[in-house]
């Protein structure tokens, strides 16, 4: 009984998961999986999704997706890289008008799904094709050799992590700190475990919703600027499928379509599940097809798992109430 | 004996009971239903008709009695085997698929189909006018039933059910939610049924109806039989007596002084309800009468601003004020416990503490950052005045029992500190000690100066809190009765629209 309500955190089983595919890693590889270079690189590799994991966290969290993030990274991306490139701008506001494109992406999502009542599905499913086809126009079939000035923001290396993971570890940390202490960031808690009763109990649901897109627009905005900055290039397929990879990430960390549920935390665990998997079959010579289909057995078990240890619970609480 | 009399009847109840953890909702109920007459049911909110309908569709298995269906015993497995007995039900909430069309939605379990499964829609279309020509109804097949009115959707519903050729149709509240009209066709409508020798089951506690079209009347209290009178043996005014059965006066009640008026009302109109004024005092319970349906939820729902109010003014404390949110009326203390409290009051998969501090979340936090240790304070004292049983501030409180579960909401309410509070049948489903607790509670929290609007169905649970008592009959104040002069047969009978 104890177990299975352990084992329902999911963050729990999927650090569970993580330790075992580590130790089972290490022994199979030992000079190749448990090293300093290694980890670096599966960390670097995992940096930008997660910034964009955290952001699909909270939506989540409040029982909402949003499946535009992928191709705002694109368009962030390629935004900055066109105005350095092409127009010689300082980094800065380069970086700044990338960003700042991203967030209005989801002003607009946020304001159509919170107040107009679109169903954020068919919103952020028509704005990803909508602002993938903008970034294409933009980056064409790529902007290259930026400018150092700017590629030193994703490049830089500082303890042996580069800089994309140090600005992960900071989102993370904040946003989990955020979700779970500050009250603004609560509600969203609220919203998604029972929005009706959220409205009643005087939570500006709507308001708070429209933050949330903006939010995760935000994030995907930088992820999109530092993946130019390590790429030294922006290319409009950029983040192509990168929308599901972070929802099958906060999920496999906690989270479910129903809302609710889900730590920030969990996001990182997610990823660094995800990539793991990754790296292992790499090291294994498996073929890259592989990833996907290992990556989605691995959804469906974890989700079904979860649906038979909760069955399990009931059934064991219903014979307690009996007893009573 | 009974043998003989039964084969008059095409259904017979026999000694029906049936109970639920802490009520007894139905017991020793003997009913006999005749081909060829209506037979209204009627009683007060709880009385058990619905429990009875959802009986004899097969919902629930009753814990004693007898069913039998000319007189052969039966045993009702499910709604489809009720069917196929020849029991058609028509609920007071609408099952049709608004997107497709009429026939489509009256045969919607027995399609015509071909060998292979395929729709059949000539053989359809033709059977659906068939019996739509017979039942004489003006309505085309093919129409999508989300373009006709919510009248001539109730009239497809019986189509619907008359489509399986019952011997009994049973009708709950089948007038609730069309117009006056619509009324009148579907009591032409009944009439011919009535001939064609059906056995009507008519539930609805509006008199008017009642001694219209019934010709027989069976009165449900607290689960019992109160007895079958033929229509004619009938006036309202027993009716009603034998419905709400109690006339007691009120016994120790003391008028007591109220303090400054907090709460003003003027002339508020909006979604089902108009021309509203009301006033409360602080340590006033002013309670909210009426008729599922009434307007008294949607008016309670505009002062809190969940349902903005379209017209008229709310003023706390002297001040108006526009209400356009809950936050709005939370901020000048309004709190509002609704009614259905697993949908709208509760989180249900998270904690006790969570959803004790989810209306004051910002008053117990710190620059923004919740203050745990406050949140758990505040949360155990109040479990603690409210006598809570649970483990714990981190139970989960959808494994609370739903008296516990409403002290919770309750205790949500108590912690934003209201100036009025009003509550929304705080003791539904609630089992009798919860009650009596929750009573206990809005009338101490009333002495302490609290202004509360009640809002109940359940006439003793009004009579013994209230010292004012509003009645609302569709969207309307009917009457206003004081304390001293207020029975349940006086309210009931405003409420139901037999009012002198």
């Amino acid at each position: 009984m104890n177990i299975n309500r352990l084992l329902q955190q999911r963050e729990i089983a999927i650090a569970l998961s993580i330790a075992v595919v580590c130790i089972v890693a290490s022994i199979a590889w030992p000079s190749v999986f448990p090293t300093f270079g290694n980890l670096s690189q599966l960390f670097l590799n995992i940096s930008i999704e997660t910034i964009v994991a955290c952001g699909m966290m909270i939506l989540l969290i409040s029982g909402a997706f949003d499946l535009s993030v992928g191709s705002v990274v694109a368009l962030s991306g390629g935004i900055a890289a066109y105005l350095l490139y092409n127009h010689g701008m300082y980094p800065l506001p380069a970086i700044l008008a990338g960003v700042g494109a991203a967030a209005l992406i989801g002003l607009i999502n946020g304001y159509l799904v919170a107040y107009v009542g679109i169903n954020p599905m068919i919103q952020t499913l028509a704005m990803m094709g909508i602002v993938r086809g903008a970034a294409m126009m933009i980056s064409g079939s790529g902007i290259q050799n930026l400018h150092a000035d700017f590629t030193v923001l994703g490049q830089s290396r500082f303890l042996g992590f580069q800089s994309p993971v140090w600005i992960m570890m900071a989102v993370v940390l904040v946003l989990h700190v955020l979700m779970s202490k500050h009250v603004l960031f609560r509600q969203y808690y609220y919203i998604g475990s029972n929005e009706q009763a959220a409205i009643l109990s005087g939570i500006r649901v709507k308001r708070l919703k429209m933050h949330s897109f903006v939010l995760i627009s935000l994030l995907a905005g930088i992820a999109g600027v530092l993946l130019a900055a390590r790429m030294g290039a922006a290319l409009g397929t950029s983040g192509r499928g990168m929308e599901l990879r972070v929802i099958t990430a906060a999920i496999l960390g906690g989270a479910s379509l129903l809302g609710g549920t889900g730590k920030v935390f969990g996001a990182l665990l997610g990823t660094i599940f995800m990539g793991l998997v990754s790296n292992v079959l790499i090291i294994a010579r498996v073929s890259g097809y592989w990833q996907d289909i290992v990556l989605g057995i691995i959804l469906i078990v974890a989700v079904w798992l979860d649906l038979a240890l909760k069955k399990q619970s009931v059934k064991s609480l219903k014979k307690v109430v009996g007893k009573r | 004996m009974i043998a003989k009399e039964n084969s008059a009847d095409v259904l017979t109840l026999e000694g029906i009971s049936k109970s639920f953890p802490g009520v007894q909702a139905l017991s020793d109920v003997s009913l006999r239903f005749h081909p060829g007459a209506i037979h209204a049911i009627c009683g007060e909110n709880g009385a058990g008709k619905s429990t009875l309908m959802k009986i004899l569709s097969g919902t629930y298995r009753a814990d004693g009695g007898r069913i039998l269906l000319r007189g052969k015993l039966i045993l009702i497995k499910n709604p489809r085997h009720a069917q196929e007995l020849g029991i058609s039900i028509v609920y007071q909430e609408r099952s049709l698929a608004n997107h497709l069309t009429v026939a489509e939605n009256i045969y919607v379990c027995n399609q015509p189909a071909t060998r292979f499964g395929f729709q059949q829609t000539d053989v359809l279309r033709e059977q659906a006018m068939a019996l739509l020509s017979r039942l004489n109804l003006p309505i085309s097949p093919e129409e999508p039933v989300g373009d006709l009115s919510p009248g001539m959707q109730q009239m497809v519903e019986i189509a619907k059910a008359l489509s399986h050729q019952p011997d009994v149709l049973i009708l709950d509240e089948p007038t609730a939610s069309i117009t006056e009209t619509e009324t009148r066709s579907l009591f032409a409508l009944l009439e011919r049924l009535k001939q064609s020798g059906v056995a009507i089951l008519y539930i609805s506690h509006r008199m008017a109806e009642i001694f219209e079209i019934a010709d027989v009347v069976s009165v449900l209290k607290d689960g019992k039989l109160n007895g079958t009178f033929p229509i004619a043996a009938l006036t309202a005014d027993k009716l009603i007596h034998h419905m709400v059965g109690r006339s007691l006066p009120n016994r120790d009640y003391e008028k007591r002084d109220f303090g400054r008026r907090v709460l003003e009302v003027r002339r508020l109109s909006g979604k089902g309800f108009s021309d509203v004024s009301l006033s409360l005092r602080q340590g006033e319970i002013i309670g909210v009468a009426g008729l599922v349906g009434a307007g008294r939820t949607e008016l309670a729902c505009a002062i809190f601003g969940a349902n903005p109010a379209t017209e008229g003014s709310i003023a706390v404390d002297g001040v108006p004020l526009s209400i356009m949110h809950p936050a709005d009326a939370m901020r000048v203390g309004i709190a509002y416990l609704p009614e259905e409290r697993k949908s709208q009051g509760l989180f249900m998969d998270m904690t006790l503490e969570e959803n004790i501090v989810s209306a004051t979340l910002r008053r117990l936090a710190r620059r923004g950052f919740v203050k745990t240790s406050a949140a758990t304070k505040a949360t155990e004292r109040l479990m603690d005045r409210l006598r809570v049983k649970a483990m714990g501030v981190n139970q989960q409180v959808g494994e609370l029992s739903g008296g516990n579960q409403q002290k919770i909401v309750l205790a949500k309410w108590l912690l934003t500190n209201p100036k009025v509070l009003m509550v929304d049948e705080p003791t539904h489903g609630v089992d009798v000690g919860a009650k009596a607790e929750i009573h206990g509670l809005l009338k101490s929290i009333a002495k302490e100066g609290c202004a509360i609007l009640l809002i109940s169905s359940e006439l003793p649970e009004l009579l013994e809190l209230s010292d004012r008592v509003l009645i609302m009959r569709q969207g309307i104040l009917v009457h206003e009765i004081e304390r001293q002069e207020a029975t349940e047969e006086r309210i009931m009978a405003y409420a139901a629209g037999n009012g002198e």
